[in-house]
């Protein structure tokens, strides 16, 4: 306390002289007070703290770093000076804008002196961009971030279905905007099954409670479109509908998803990540009804076509009948014709088997005038028999006496033909070495020789050949 | 089948009588399938009882908890 009011006139004094040297002043006076650094950096800071604890400053920003303690540390400056700035955590969470170098802006805020370093800076609790609002600016910055990532591209959005089964709508259950879209729901599409999956859908702090509406939503079994959105209001109403992460959950979704925020001139990031944007929470409830409707005037004409095709066929078939019918001869009359001519085909038939009975019958008797009787025939054949046997009977006896004859024949020659029978009449047969000796040549003189006699032997030996 | 489906199979339905070169049977039987198809259509279309719920809760095994929902009229 003692020491504050102490400074008082020291900062008067030292903001008089500015930065002259206080050393000169010391040196002319003849008991010096010395200050230590920290004394002095400690006077400029109460001085300097007080002097501007609540400044709007205006300057563009540069050199801007968002440390990873989340705080901002940058400079503000104009064309002649400049001046560091530092945004902590605390404050710059609430920025609707993400501040960049060359951005020039207004902020609010105190100065601060780092004793350490003896160095100032402005501390700054809030920050406007000059020019567009901070809202408007925001709006910008992250639609281009995010069509930048191609999260607008008409390529990644899915179709609404044709015939939803169930819709699911992401909204406040008070709204008018829910008793819009039920309203046109039940009328134009009273069959589809609708869950309201209440948020709250003011102001900036709605967001994360819509992103978790979003999630449910997209959880819930069976539904295949999703409705988000809320009446018109006030930008800042509609601000939740800005959400990074409204709009990143939408892009995402599983289903396709309608926007639907505020009026037709209100266009939030939401509209540009859907997969349709609807004017107005009805239009969403028409556009979801209107295909269904589409889909049931097909239903009906296809109803008609069926029924009239049918009814086309039967005519037809009709037609084709009574033309059949009028071809057709009355069947008592076609019976009477069959049975007169089954008759005349038996009759015939009868005709003619009747005749090939008799020409068989004919052709029989001739072959068996041929043939003759068999009893004739076996008497011939037995006559035959007895014929034949006798004949062979004589030619076998003939025979075994012919051969008789000759056999005696052939004996009586047989023995006219033995030597010993010649030998008997007086002839000896000369043999000398078992062979018989029929030429004087066979010899010579001094051989022995046999000599077989009708009665006996010799056993001689030649004297003289004589040739 | 879901009703796009249902009505698609109408369609075909309609179109293969229209040929008219069917057996009398099978037109019947068609005629049979297509009467059913657009009953089940409509069955779909008039089921007009309270369908709008309004989402309590959702379970741990994400099942949903609704009531009948009804909007205020002011």
């Amino acid at each position: 306390m003692s020491d504050q009011t102490e400074s008082k006139p020291l900062l008067k004094t030292d903001l008089g002289a500015k930065l002259t040297a206080p050393m000169n002043d010391a040196a002319e006076s003849s008991e010096p007070h010395v200050l230590t650094i920290e004394e002095l950096n400690l006077s400029i800071k109460r001085s300097l703290e007080s002097q501007f604890s609540l400044i709007w400053v205006r300057g563009e920003i540069s050199n801007f770093k968002a440390h990873t303690s989340g705080h901002f540390y940058f400079s503000l400056k104009d064309a002649k000076s400049q001046i560091s700035a530092v945004m902590f955590r605390g404050h710059n969470s609430k920025l609707r804008f993400k501040p960049t170098d060359g951005m020039e802006v207004i902020v609010r805020g105190r100065i601060s002196v780092y004793e350490p370093r003896g160095n100032y800076q402005i501390l700054c609790e809030m920050m406007e961009p000059v020019g567009a609002g901070a809202l408007q600016k925001a709006f910008e910055q992250l639609k281009m971030k995010l069509k930048g990532e191609g999260l607008f591209e008409a390529a990644r959005k899915r179709p609404i279905p044709h015939m939803p089964r169930h819709v699911a709508i992401v909204t406040s259950p008070t709204g008018a905007a829910i008793r819009d879209i039920l309203n046109i729901l039940s009328r134009r599409a009273p069959w589809l099954p609708v869950t309201v999956v209440p948020t709250v859908v003011q102001g900036e702090s709605a967001a994360p409670q819509i992103c978790e509406a979003v999630l449910k939503a997209q959880k819930l079994p069976s539904v295949d479109v999703i409705i988000v959105g809320r009446g018109g209001g006030s930008i800042e109403d509609m601000w939740c509908f800005n959400d990074e992460k409204l709009a990143r959950l939408i892009a995402a979704s599983p289903i396709p998803t309608i926007s639907a925020v505020g009026h037709e001139i209100d266009f939030t990031i939401a509209d540009f990540v859907a997969d349709l944007r609807a004017p107005t929470p009805s239009a969403a409830a028409e556009l979801v009804a209107k295909s269904s409707q589409e889909l049931t005037t097909r239903l009906q004409q296809q109803e008609r076509l069926l029924k009239l095709n049918m009814q086309k066929y039967f005519k037809a078939l009709e037609q084709k009948w009574q033309l059949l019918t009028k071809g057709l001869v009355d069947p008592q009359k076609k019976l009477q014709d069959l049975i007169l001519r089954n008759d005349d085909l038996v009759e015939r038939l009868q005709m003619a088997k009747d005749r090939a009975l008799s020409e068989r019958r004919y052709k029989l008797e001739i072959l068996e005038k041929r043939m003759g009787s068999p009893q004739e025939l076996i008497q011939r054949k037995v006559k035959e028999l007895e014929y034949l046997t006798q004949r062979m009977n004589k030619g076998v006896s003939v025979s075994v006496e012919r051969k008789k004859a000759l056999w005696s024949k052939w004996c009586s020659v047989l023995d006219s033909l033995s030597p010993l029978k010649v030998v008997e009449r007086g002839y000896s047969i000369v043999k000398k070495d078992r062979e018989v000796i029929k030429s004087a040549d066979q010899v010579k003189a001094g051989d022995p020789v046999q000599v077989t006699l009708a009665h006996g032997q010799l056993e001689a030996r030649i004297e003289k050949v004589i040739n | 089948m879901d009703f796009e489906k249902k009505l698609g199979r109408l369609e075909e339905i309609v179109n293969k009588m229209e040929k008219g070169d069917l057996a009398l049977e099978e037109s019947l039987k068609l005629f049979e399938e297509g009467v059913k198809l657009s009953r089940e259509c409509h069955q779909k279309l008039n089921d007009a009882e309270s369908k709008v719920k309004l989402l309590v809760s959702v379970d741990q095994n994400g099942n949903a908890n609704t009531v009948n929902f009804v909007p205020d009229e002011n």
